[in-house]
């Protein structure tokens, strides 16, 4: 019958021990005393996911290698296309003219003149986005009345092409840096808010009840839950918002061109087009296509990775990486399994 | 061997840590209302381990909530004696983006402590719990078991902050039911160590009879739709917890199967 309580934390398993008189070498070594924590030492050791670090090299080269032999393979089918003398040169330049022109704008500096007009505005006009678009997102994300007056609207917004914009804009600001900002306006903010209120929308609802149960206040909440748990989605918004201004801001730079605007990316294009010179317009595209990229994988790409790295979340590349698939290979792990043989094992019975 | 109802070994103190008397609770009105609880007494004392049993629909959830102050009860007086009644769910409920230790530290930051001695409390608890060695870790980084003992911390550093000396109180919800057995079974005896260690007061809800016997002073078992007190048990050293395990699954298919008639 039930023997007196043993003191210590393991005398139930104790208490197993003696009642039953099991003899195996496995269960009195779990059950002698003190070695629960070696139980759970065990445990923690064989449940935590592990992380692998691959090679650098071999990162580097997965990652880089790829997109470096599509380029060469699309310069050499360029160059043969321009060999086979299939069409004029005024419409198919060689690479090395083109080259030719990079490097002409590249030694004269006009490049650094063309590059700061366009960046600046972009940067400027991305960053008027962000504080015109959070307050914005988090309205339409909280406030029922907002989303329902104008979140449909927010997100419509979004598959209007901002050059729309553009004739209304000229309209009303005239030739100025107005009309610029108000197209890179108009194509960012959406996005940004967008991405807001999906990342808002996505926070598991245990969240914001556990910091309801702990005694957060609304601001509390706010700042210490809600805000960094729609963190990914905010960034998220915050890339293409990116995206989207850069491409609003060239569609007006191409379309508003005046002496007083200065020379942007969009004005180089247009000059290109308007003196016959494809070289110079290929060479104008190449420079908005590596700004456009440069910038993603300089600030948003490593943001966005830290980001989501710090969650145990992944960017679609790392997806094969031992440490980020532990979580779903755990989800399934012998649940519910009361009746296997070890947990009978490890189970005091009195 | 077996006691039944008012064998209260505890002394009965100034206050209880919760004290439900006649609690009622209706959702919805009119003809669409439902019942979800009906006449609930039920009282636990400091320091005690009480077991909330019941089968699906018994409104445990219900009750958690309203002793929590996430909810009103339409009927009867909730009275709890902690400010702050900590609760753990099925899920750990990390928040993704803190270590551990600061996992822990927030609800000591919700309610205004320093940096310092707040830090200093997180590692106490992570002492506890035994995970001192991954204070630093993110949730995703640890197993589910070491998340629901983190957790565990949080939830301690919530309830024992109270500075009411009135100790803690634990609301736990299911919370080892979605980790896998071993793991389960590990963490019960953690949790009997650590109630001993802090002398919390637990409310625990469970639908497993015999992690009910295994953990409980005292067991309470909740009749279905609408949820009220059947019968309770206390246990004690000299319980032969087999026996009562049997007799208590016997009871609870017996108000199951009420509901088949119904």
């Amino acid at each position: 019958m039930p023997e007196p309580e043993v003191a210590s934390e393991s005398g139930t398993v104790t208490k197993e021990r003696n009642n039953h008189n099991v003899t195996s070498a496995v269960t009195s070594a779990v059950s002698s005393a003190g070695n629960d924590a070696a139980v759970g030492a065990g445990l923690d050791a064989l449940d935590t996911p592990t992380a692998q670090q691959r090679l650098s090299w071999r990162r580097f080269a997965a990652g880089a290698l790829p997109p470096l032999v599509a380029l060469v393979v699309a310069l050499v089918i360029w160059q043969g296309l321009w060999a086979a003398a299939i069409t004029t040169e005024y419409k198919l330049p060689s690479p090395a003219s083109v080259w030719h022109e990079f490097i002409k704008v590249i030694l004269t500096g006009e490049i650094w003149g063309i590059l700061w007009t366009s960046l600046h505005r972009a940067v400027l006009g991305f960053a008027a986005s962000v504080v015109i678009a959070t307050p914005l997102g988090l309205l339409v994300a909280k406030v029922r009345v907002v989303r329902a007056a104008i979140g449909s609207l927010l997100a419509g917004l979004q598959s209007l092409p901002s050059v729309a914009w553009v004739p209304a804009a000229v309209l009303w600001f005239g030739l100025t840096d107005s009309t610029i900002y108000f197209v890179v306006l108009m194509g960012a903010i959406p996005s940004i808010a967008n991405g807001l209120v999906s990342g808002i929308d996505q926070i598991p609802p245990i969240l914001p009840r556990v910091g309801h149960v702990m005694g957060a206040g609304r601001l509390d909440s706010a700042r210490l839950i809600l805000l960094p748990a729609a963190l990914p989605g905010y960034i998220a918004g915050c890339k293409q918002g990116w995206a989207f201004s850069w491409r609003s801001l060239m569609a007006a730079e191409i379309i508003a061109i005046s002496p007083q605007l200065g020379k942007g990316l969009g004005a180089y294009l247009k000059e290109g087009s308007d003196y016959n010179s494809m070289p110079e317009v290929i060479a104008a595209i190449f420079l908005i296509l590596i700004v456009g990229i440069g910038i993603e994988l300089l600030a948003f790409r490593p943001v966005e990775r830290s980001v989501l790295r710090s969650r145990g979340l992944s960017t679609g590349r790392d997806r094969n990486d031992h440490g980020s698939g532990g979580i779903t290979r755990r989800a399934g792990r012998l649940r519910a399994d009361s009746e296997s043989p070890i947990a009978s094992f490890l189970k005091p019975k009195s | 061997m077996t006691a039944v109802l008012e064998n209260l070994n505890v002394e009965a103190p100034t206050r209880a840590a919760v004290e439900l008397s006649e609690v009622g609770k209706v959702f919805g009105r009119g003809g669409d209302a439902v019942t979800a609880l009906t006449g609930v007494d039920l009282r636990v004392a400091p320091g005690e381990f009480v077991v909330l049993l019941g089968a699906s629909g018994c409104g445990k959830t219900t009750l958690l909530n309203l002793i929590a102050g996430l909810d009103q009860p339409s009927t009867g007086r909730v009275d709890v004696a902690v400010n702050r009644p900590a609760v753990m769910f099925q899920e750990p409920a990390l928040l993704p983006w803190l270590s551990a230790s600061r996992n822990v530290e927030l609800p000591l930051r919700l309610s205004g402590m320093g940096r310092g001695p707040r830090r200093s409390r997180a590692g106490e608890l992570l002492d506890l719990v035994r995970l001192s060695g991954q204070a630093g870790k993110r949730p995703h980084e640890l197993s589910g078991g070491m998340r629901q003992r983190v957790a565990l911390a949080r939830a301690l550093a919530a309830t024992t902050n109270d500075s009411g000396g009135a100790g803690g109180l634990l609301l736990m919800d299911e919370p080892f039911a979605a980790l896998d057995a071993i793991t389960r079974d590990f963490l019960q005896l953690e949790l009997q160590r650590i109630w001993k260690a802090t002398n919390t007061a637990v409310l625990f809800v469970t639908h497993d009879v015999r992690e009910a016997v295994r953990l409980g002073q005292r067991v309470v078992l909740l009749s279905s739709r609408p949820g009220t007190v059947v019968r309770e048990w206390t246990l004690d050293g000299d319980t032969d917890r087999a026996t009562l395990t049997d007799e208590i699954t016997d009871r609870l298919r017996q108000v199951i199967s009420t509901h088949a008639r119904a």
